[in-house]
């Protein structure tokens, strides 16, 4: 199971994080950044200095094993088959799961349905017992490129590794925070799939507190109650109001913390 | 990662021309041109997955189909006497969002593209680009020619409508010439082949817009067509260009009027015959390119 360190959200490290604490995850090996990376500096972020990391644990009694990377800025398949070569070789996987986070313009009390893209019909029936949306038509748009769950999911299929990406919406505004109602839901289907027999019940406390925090916001400042009206009415805001809401959810959720 | 050929056509001493996208565009669109008008036959292709990111994704009902990679292929025609590769590469490899091929990536194409000449014995290899030049947008653009031996300026200097990096004003035979369509003419030079790049002069206040620019790219296909002995009809490249005439006009028009009337300026200056006005000074030359430099940042800035 594969998470990006930097996806909306959060998604991708609060998600293997997450599986790593509740299964035990043991660090067993890493990919070397400098091919992959530019190393003409650090990043800073929340005050902190940041090293590009591509770190895998393992969790041998729930075979299961985690990839929690940053996405590479250079030599996209020389990253990726290395990724699949740990898989294939030293871990002998049966099937690869790829987590992904998209941007929606829908409000946090909409329903979140995770959308399922796959590298075989074979795989595509495999899901049919879960609550995924299997059935996507999407085509790159102009100006755009694939994303990196794309080609990873592609070169597994040259290895005849059966993949699936898993995607889960995230509201644009909580897509500089975190997520804990898009991470329950990813979790909930890996724990189904994969028999993990996870408690969620600290996730849904948190779930529980940041649904609270909204709500708060809402009530006090009519112009957000406004905006996320808007939203669940399937209403489209400007581009300046969605800034604009996002920029106050942040404010709001940020002196929380 | 490697080349691919589907067939292997038997030449005898064919020539090789190669172009990659680059400013405005102009080698690449005047190579396929000519790869189109003379039906030529695709027979082979550089794998792509090491040299680029994939470009174009299908992902139907939720199984993805298919991932499409840019493409570098091979493709030949045998014109009377004549035999001919045409290598087209959709994208150059890029790095660390460059926006031309450099480093390992760019060696290693251009290698493999040489790869295939050396197996067909191509005698000669020829790249083109575009060269940045002070020309107004109405006037017929030159080509600039850089052979990678001394022995081919004698056949330059017949060409018409070219120059010599020597006979650009202010050059003294030195320049540059960034990316791929460059490179190859430098690792033919150490394969041991002749190879000459043809750039067409692109206005120097049109360099950095997403537009490419026909005009030049039927000054080099004329040279080259002339040069192979080939006759090609140039219609197209004229269709086109008109098209993109229109734009670039809109373009003029949003350019701050003292900023314009030095471009307009440009139109006079004629590199055979110097026309009334006269011709520009270098003081006069300086100034047109730090105010178009100027007035693109302050666009960029403006976003």
């Amino acid at each position: 199971m594969l998470g990006w360190s930097e996806d909306a959200g959060d998604l991708g490290r609060k998600v293997t994080d997450y599986l790593n604490l509740k299964l035990n995850g043991q660090e067993f090996a890493e990919v070397d950044p400098e091919d992959f990376f530019p190393m003409g500096g650090v990043a800073i972020k929340g005050n902190i200095a940041r090293f590009p990391e591509s770190k895998f644990y393992t969790c041998p009694e729930h075979k299961l094993a985690i990839l929690r990377t940053d996405s590479p800025l250079a030599e996209w398949y020389k990253f990726l088959n290395s990724v699949l070569d740990v898989a294939e070789r030293h871990c002998r996987v049966r099937e690869l799961y790829v987590l992904g986070a998209m941007i929606s313009f829908g409000a946090h009390t909409a329903p979140r349905q995770l959308i399922a893209v796959v590298n075989s019909t074979e795989m595509k029936e495999v899901l049919t017992q879960y609550d995924l949306n299997r059935d996507m038509d999407y085509q790159t748009q102009p100006g755009e490129r694939p994303t990196l769950n794309s080609f990873l999911l592609w070169l597994a299929r040259k290895r005849n590794i059966p993949g699936v990406s898993v995607w889960v919406p995230i509201p644009f505004y909580l897509a500089a925070m975190e997520d804990p109602q898009a991470q329950r839901k990813v979790l909930s289907f890996l724990s189904e799939r994969l028999g993990l027999r996870i408690d969620f019940s600290d996730l849904d406390q948190e779930i529980g507190k940041q649904n609270e925090q909204l709500a708060v916001a809402r009530s006090r400042f009519p112009q957000i109650d406004d905006y996320i009206n808007r939203l669940e009415s399937n209403l489209v805001l400007s581009q300046e109001e969605n800034g604009e809401l996002a920029k106050r959810i942040e404010e709001f959720l940020g002196e929380g913390d | 990662m490697g080349i691919r050929l589907h067939q292997e056509p038997q030449l005898e001493t064919p020539i090789l021309i190669a172009s990659w996208p680059g400013i405005g565009n102009i080698g690449i669109i005047a190579v396929d041109t000519l790869r189109g008008i003379l039906e030529a036959e695709e027979f082979g292709e550089i794998e792509p997955w090491e040299f680029f990111y994939p470009k174009r994704v299908l992902i139907r009902k939720g199984v993805l189909e298919y991932l499409e990679f840019p493409s570098s292929k091979f493709y030949f025609k045998r014109l009377g006497g004549k035999e001919i590769i045409f290598f087209i590469g959709e994208e150059q490899p890029t790095e660390g969002g460059r926006m031309y091929a450099e480093g390992k990536k760019a060696y290693r194409m251009a290698d493999l593209v040489l790869d295939v000449a050396e197996k067909f014995k191509c005698h000669r290899v020829y790249t083109s680009g575009a060269a940045v030049a002070l020309i107004h947008h109405t006037a017929k653009p030159r080509v600039w020619a850089v052979p990678n031996s001394r022995g081919l300026v004698a056949e330059i200097r017949r060409y018409g409508n070219t120059v010599l990096m020597s006979d650009i004003e202010g050059r003294g035979g030195h320049g540059n010439i960034t990316g791929l369509n460059g490179l190859l003419l430098g690792v033919a030079k150490k394969r041991g082949f002749e190879a000459i790049c043809l750039m067409g002069e692109i206005p120097v206040y049109l360099q950095g817009l997403p537009l490419s620019y026909p005009k030049a790219s039927k000054s080099v296909l004329e040279v080259l067509s002339h040069s192979l002995g080939v006759e090609v009809d140039l219609d197209t490249l004229d269709e086109l260009d008109q098209k993109v005439q229109q734009r670039i006009e809109e373009f003029y028009q949003q350019i701050p009027l003292e900023i314009r009337g030095q471009l307009d300026r440009l139109k006079h200056v004629a590199y055979t015959q110097p026309a009334e006005p006269g011709p520009i000074t270098e003081e006069e030359e300086k100034k047109i390119v730090e105010d178009v430099e100027k007035f693109f940042k302050k666009r960029g800035e403006g976003g």
